[in-house]
């Protein structure tokens, strides 16, 4: 009979195993979406993913190193929405759409 | 089961459903709706991973700032569902999905065999028991020893600013007629 203890005891590996699935999910979004702003979410599932396993190597070591690295992983990602959405909208003021095949105008 | 186990695998349960529906979903609307609904499942993880002002940080944050800037965009926009919401092409498509499983397996099966090891009793630190410490443990890491980088990323986000206010004030983008 196999065990069922990964069922009753949460551990380190089961925050780190839905970090990796959650990373996992974000990745498959950026390469099959088209949309730009669908783009920049998956990237942000991303970066949460990173988040999660972060703060549970932080409370599995019981150190605070990892919180603070939370921080600024936030701080870099509400930045990077902020300058990817303006790249958004100016692509949209020209092309009256958002798919990522546009971008190859920017060149130039 | 105690409580714990249970809210774990409600959140993890959650916040997986509602990230695939993320990708899946055609209407780029329902796309920032599910996004919210898992800033806000990852940020109940953090609360049972006891980083209470993380999650506090990550409500402001993500579920607050973030998802305003993605639905004001979204809402400039005007989009109805689209017809091109995919990638073209089976073939490419079936090998980014085998990447992404791949990529996937090999996570799972790394942290699996080589973490199980460890055994599972985590070395808590004892002084960060209630959420009033940890807080001030927190704050006390990142003043004292990350200082240099917080004032970095101020600096960063005066810069961001300025840039974000630019690109969008310019007209055409790259292809401005001067």
């Amino acid at each position: 009979m196999p065990s069922t203890s990964f069922l009753t005891e949460i551990s380190v590996n089961h925050y780190l195993i839905l970090s990796a699935i959650l990373f996992s999910i974000g990745m498959a979004g950026v390469l099959l979406r088209r949309n730009i702003i669908v783009l920049f979410m998956s990237i942000e599932l991303m970066l949460n993913a990173v988040n999660i396993s972060f703060v549970a190597f932080s409370q599995y070591f019981g150190k605070v190193d990892g919180q603070v690295m939370v921080f600024f992983v936030m701080t870099i990602a509400a930045a990077e929405a902020a300058v990817g959405l303006a790249l958004a909208v100016s692509i949209f003021k020209r092309f009256k759409e958002v798919n990522i095949r546009f971008f190859e105008h920017l060149k130039g | 089961m105690t409580a714990d186990v249970f809210i774990f695998w409600f959140l993890s349960i959650l916040t997986v459903v509602s990230a695939l529906s993320v990708v899946l979903m055609t209407n780029p609307i329902y796309s920032a709706l599910s996004l919210a609904m898992t800033m806000v499942s990852v940020a109940a993880i953090f609360v049972t991973l006891q980083a209470y002002f993380l999650a506090g940080v990550q409500l402001i944050v993500y579920a607050g700032a973030v998802m305003v800037l993605f639905v004001m965009v979204l809402m400039l926009f005007d989009l109805k569902n689209e017809l091109q919401a995919f990638s073209r092409g089976k073939f490419t498509g079936a090998i980014k999905i085998a990447a992404v499983g791949i990529l996937a397996g090999l996570i799972v099966g790394a942290v699996g065999s080589f973490m199980l090891a460890a055994g599972t009793s985590a070395p808590t630190n004892p002084d960060v028991s209630t959420s009033a410490d940890a807080t001030r443990a927190l704050s006390e890491h990142l003043f004292f020893n990350h200082v240099f980088g917080f004032e970095a990323l101020g600096v960063l986000l005066l810069v961001i600013a300025v840039g974000t206010v630019a690109l969008s004030r310019s007209k055409g983008g790259t292809h401005a007629k001067h």
